[in-house]
């Protein structure tokens, strides 16, 4: 768990998901619009280059300084799941050079369905799809999709475009879910980041009260199938 | 003699030989991106092994083991020793990579043993050293201590760690057999052994090597500032 859990420490809310289903644009979208509430900082985990950290400081959004790159040696899935040390480095390093900070984020590397983060890393965690990767990837399932505290189905914009109805990939992702949050997104539907902007809100505020426990979607969540009932420790 | 070791230790050295520890070691290369990206041939990394192994990780290896002696004594008083590496590792990216892995053994230590008297004397190690983190062998001298390894084990450990740590980055950054790999480990053997047997021999922090690479501190220096990279040194 987290060093120090005192609602006085800033929030720690990570991004996962497939490489290019829109996590910096998610992040760049919350710093623009929380930034001027917010005291914020972000740590990106890119795989060969810092395209994401230099993605986010020319968008603008955040002073240059308040976004750090780690390494993962090319690992990062193993960066925020099993050696979290680079990332918690970087965020104590943020929290202690901008103190006292509100909300961190922490963006995974790009990896696949199964890399979610250590609940020792982070109080919170997203997990990011794109209609573009395909309308039945929210019925695959796996950690992520299934127990991150929201589920965004991102570029809802160009679901027309490659034949995904956004209803049904939404439909699926609650389904899987047992009732947590899924939310279609897309970074030009004000409606669609006001409501991921509530719900960062809602966390931090919980976060603050003491009421939020930082939960683990674990690497092989169980989960149950609506169809026989069987409880599973194991993805497909 | 039986056909078995009475133990002591013997655990610590498994722990700290693993590249499962939660450290951040895996991000690391040994400079090894750094030398591939300015030219070095994959058929001499075997040679860079060897160089590691007589050079930084030699004069790592004797400040671990001098951390170990210093960890057993009451008060703990690592500074010296803190010192005298830094004062021998040129390379501010080197001092810098050691800091890295220092701080994520120095967390390790913290969570598995915060009551350990050499792991609080961890707090003040950089107190001769300002701006600089406490360094690798440090809290590897600590853990020693707290595992109940013997000054030979903990040399060896961080010994072996140099050669693992670039047999595997090799094989992120070039195409390669893992056996041949885990080879270059095997036959490094020799070289992990007249190291050990030269920090073992380290009774003050003056006896630590001086033995910097000015073409490995200069590989090291142009990685911190590169933006294509796997690895973080
Ligand atoms: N149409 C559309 N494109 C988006 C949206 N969000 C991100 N993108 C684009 O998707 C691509 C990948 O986005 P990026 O944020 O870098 O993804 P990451 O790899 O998950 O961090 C970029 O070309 C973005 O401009 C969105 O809401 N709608
Ligand atoms: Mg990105």
């Amino acid at each position: 768990m987290p060093e120090n859990p005192t609602s006085t420490r800033a929030l720690r809310l990570g991004v996962a998901g497939p490489v290019g289903t829109g996590k910096s644009s998610l992040i760049a979208t919350l710093c623009r619009e929380l930034a001027g509430e917010l005291a914020m900082a972000v740590v990106t985990n890119d795989i060969y280059t810092d395209e994401d950290a230099r993605f986010l400081r020319s968008a603008g959004v955040l002073d240059h300084e308040r976004i750090h790159a780690v390494q993962t040696g090319a690992c990062p899935h193993t960066a925020i799941r099993d050696d979290i040390t680079a990332n918690l480095d970087a965020v104590e390093d943020l929290e202690l050079a901008f103190a006292p900070l509100d909300l961190v984020l922490v963006e995974s590397g790009g990896d696949n369905l199964t890399a979610t983060f250590s609940p020792a890393l982070v109080d919170t965690q997203v997990f990011c799809l794109d209609v573009a990767g395909g309308g039945d990837v929210a019925r695959k399932g796996g950690p992520g999709i299934t127990s991150a505290d929201l589920l965004v189905v991102n570029k809802s914009d160009l679901a027309p475009f490659v034949g995904v109805d956004v209803g049904r990939m939404v439909a699926d992702g609650e389904k899987a879910r047992e009732g947590r949050p899924v939310l279609a997104l897309a970074r030009s539907d004000t409606a669609a980041v006001e409501r991921l902007c509530s719900w960062v809100r809602g966390v931090l505020a919980d976060h603050r009260e003491g009421r939020h426990t930082p939960r683990d979607p674990g690497p092989m969540a169980p989960h149950t199938h609506a169809v026989d009932g069987h409880e599973h420790g194991h993805g497909h | 003699m039986g056909d078995t070791t009475d133990g002591t230790g013997a655990l610590g050295v498994l722990l700290l030989a693993d590249a499962r520890l939660p450290t951040g070691a895996h991000a690391h290369s040994a400079t090894l991106e750094a030398a591939l990206a300015a030219g070095l041939r994959t058929e001499q990394i075997p040679d860079y092994i060897r160089a590691r192994l007589r050079g930084v990780a030699r004069a790592e290896a004797a400040a671990a083991v001098l951390a170990l002696r210093a960890a057993r004594e009451n008060p703990v008083d690592f500074a010296p020793i803190q010192a005298a590496l830094a004062a021998r590792t040129p390379s501010r990216a080197l001092r810098d990579a050691s800091a890295s892995l220092g701080r994520g053994l120095t967390r390790l230590a913290r969570g598995l043993f915060p009551e350990h008297s050499a792991v609080a004397a961890l707090a003040t190690a950089p107190d001769d050293t300002p701006g600089l983190r406490v360094l690798r062998p440090i809290p590897l001298g600590a853990l020693g201590a707290a595992f109940g390894m013997a000054v030979d084990q903990v040399a060896r450990a961080a010994l072996y760690d140099e050669a693992q740590c670039v047999a595997a980055a090799a094989l992120k950054l070039r195409p390669g057999d893992p056996i041949a790999a885990t080879r270059w480990v095997v036959d490094a053997a020799p070289d992990i052994e007249e190291s050990v047997r030269v920090a073992v021999g380290a009774t003050v922090p003056g006896d630590v090597p001086a033995r910097s690479a000015p073409q490995l501190d200069r590989w090291a220096g142009a990685h911190a500032y590169s933006t294509r990279r796997l690895f973080v040194a």
